[in-house]
């Protein structure tokens, strides 16, 4: 799981990667036409600006998403101007030794590869019911890829962390609009440390890209996107959870079950941390109509840092359920693929769904436990399709 | 603005400049319904993110409510007396029973 890469690749990559964000990532606009999105051709727009792109169902079908395909959210703007010589990563706080480090010496530094599935925690809240205020994403807020970069704690450890450190906090460059609270979250001390805490500086085996957080990001695997903050230029090691709009009340989940469309007293929640079990059809694609038999269901079951233990399909609205055979490539926080061979005995109306179980035994609920902000979305997936003559 | 960069190693070097071309980005929000504070909540609404956000959403007034207040908040400039207007309008708008918004797709830019 664990690959280390050449220094002197690595370095060809970042310069190569500076001249490549100079020259392409930017939109261009036609009178009359639809929001262009350069790279991302074929996404759904979510939001132009910010820049919220979510992944078509059909595109589920390749285990690393290819990142012209990965999934887009950006809470504020992207950074505007971008200085190479300049840009600095400072790691202060709860340290014996605060430093900053240049983009030359970050490359410098043991680089690791961690196959990973990032998924937004709104990710499916356009499911919910009642409706519930944020991005209506359907299914594509999520993508697996290849992440590159320096261990998060060998970086720590050259600051030294005082036994006083117990979460590290993230700030990104993004440009903050108005009296917008900036994007500023934290994670447990445990997590930064873990061997598989990157700060990430390319992904599939490129530099990053500009909406992908341009130099570096932080990648926090098996955790929701949140936690992996994109345009990272400081580090603090903090005593205590960071206080801030996205810690609290954002990314919260209520510790009990509340009744959908119910109030949520702010005292009872706690932070998210790990994704849930989930998985969806990518396709048939709902709605569709079919004639071919047999006819092939396919997509992606994921479970944070779980592993996917089954999956299992039913053709007849849930009342009977098959296993479906699981694709081959994996990886400890990547999806599988999974698809099953369906032969409808009659032309008609169908609902398949999929429902995945990981390892410590949960499954994907009938029905996702409600909440008001429309976190971590994970029922049982379906589609209605239409099987012709 | 968004002509294309050269590239020239020295410039690029000391100083990338992304271009962002905000105010060509604000021809593709999409058309907020007519209703008496139309004009008002574009301005006040369309300042920080483009109408895509406020489209999609499905929400009952109540909801609507705290979303206003919170951007207000957050820095949106809505005149006191016109609150409660804005509020009617996007709960009218964008109601709970309403269809979702189709996802509209990216394209690829221009290709010179
Ligand atoms: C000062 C900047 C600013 C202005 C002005 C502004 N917004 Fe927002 N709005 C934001 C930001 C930032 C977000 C995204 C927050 C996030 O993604 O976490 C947002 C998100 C939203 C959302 C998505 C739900 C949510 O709460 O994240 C809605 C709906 C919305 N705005 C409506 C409006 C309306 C209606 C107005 C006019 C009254 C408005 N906005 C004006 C900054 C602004």
């Amino acid at each position: 799981m664990l690959k280390t890469i050449t220094r002197r690749g690595f370095l060809t990559g970042i310069s190569g990667g500076i001249a490549a964000a100079a020259l392409v990532p930017r939109f261009t606009w036609a009178a009359e036409r639809g929001v262009e999105v350069p790279g991302k051709a074929g996404m759904i727009v979510r939001s132009a600006r910010f820049l919220d792109l979510e992944m078509p169902a059909e595109f589920f079908s390749s285990w690393i998403t290819p990142v012209p395909h990965f999934f887009v959210r950006n809470h504020m703007h992207e950074p505007s101007t971008f200085d190479a010589d300049n840009w600095k990563l400072s790691i202060s706080g709860e340290v014996e030794r605060p430093l900053s480090i240049s983009l030359r010496e970050l490359a410098k530094v043991d680089a690791h590869t961690i196959t990973n599935t990032l998924e937004c925690a709104g990710n499916g809240r356009g499911f919910q019911q009642p409706k519930v205020p944020g991005v209506q994403w359907q299914r594509g807020a999520v993508g697996t890829a290849r992440f590159t970069g320096p261990r998060l704690r060998d970086i720590l450890q050259r600051a030294g962390i005082k036994a006083s450190g117990k979460h590290v906090m993230f700030r990104g460059l993004d440009e903050v609009p108005g009296k917008v609270p900036p994007f500023i979250r934290s994670i447990p001390i445990e997590k930064a440390t873990d061997a598989d805490t990157l700060i990430a500086t390319h992904m599939n085996g490129a530099v990053l890209a500009r909406h992908h957080g341009f130099p570096a990001r932080a990648l926090v695997p098996g955790w929701i996107g949140a936690a992996s903050c994109k345009w990272l230029t400081e580090i603090k090691v903090l005593d205590q959870e960071f206080d801030g709009n996205f810690m609290k009340p954002g990314y919260r989940m209520p510790n009990q079950l509340i009744s959908p469309g119910g109030e949520v007293n702010s005292a009872d929640t706690h932070a998210i941390t790990s994704l849930g079990v989930k998985s969806v059809i990518a396709q048939p694609g709902d709605g569709s109509s079919v004639s071919s038999r047999p006819l092939r269901i396919h997509g992606a079951a994921w479970a944070g840092e779980a592993a996917v233990a089954r999956l299992e399909i039913s053709t007849d609205g849930g009342t009977t359920w098959r296993d479906a055979r699981l694709g081959s490539q994996q990886a400890r926080y990547a999806w599988r693929l999974w698809d099953h061979v369906w032969r409808p005995q009659e032309p008609g109306e169908y609902t398949i769904m999929c429902r995945a179980t990981d390892d410590q035994g949960r499954t994907q609920p009938q029905s996702a436990a409600w909440n008001p902000s429309g976190y971590l979305y994970n029922a049982v997936d379906q589609v209605k399709i239409h099987v012709l003559a | 603005m968004c002509s294309r960069n050269r590239f020239r190693p020295r410039a690029w070097a000391s100083a990338v400049v992304w271009l962002a071309c905000s105010t060509l980005l604000q021809a593709q929000s999409p058309e907020l319904p007519t209703g008496p504070v139309q004009a008002k909540v574009r301005t006040a609404c369309t300042e920080c993110h483009d109408s895509h956000i406020i489209v999609q959403q499905r929400l009952s007034n109540k909801a609507w409510s705290r979303e206003v207040d919170k951007m207000i908040k957050w820095g949106a400039v809505v005149d006191s007396v016109d609150r409660n207007a804005f509020i009617d309008y996007l709960s009218v708008s964008f109601p709970p029973d309403k269809a979702p918004e189709p996802g509209e797709r990216a394209g690829p830019g221009k290709k010179k």
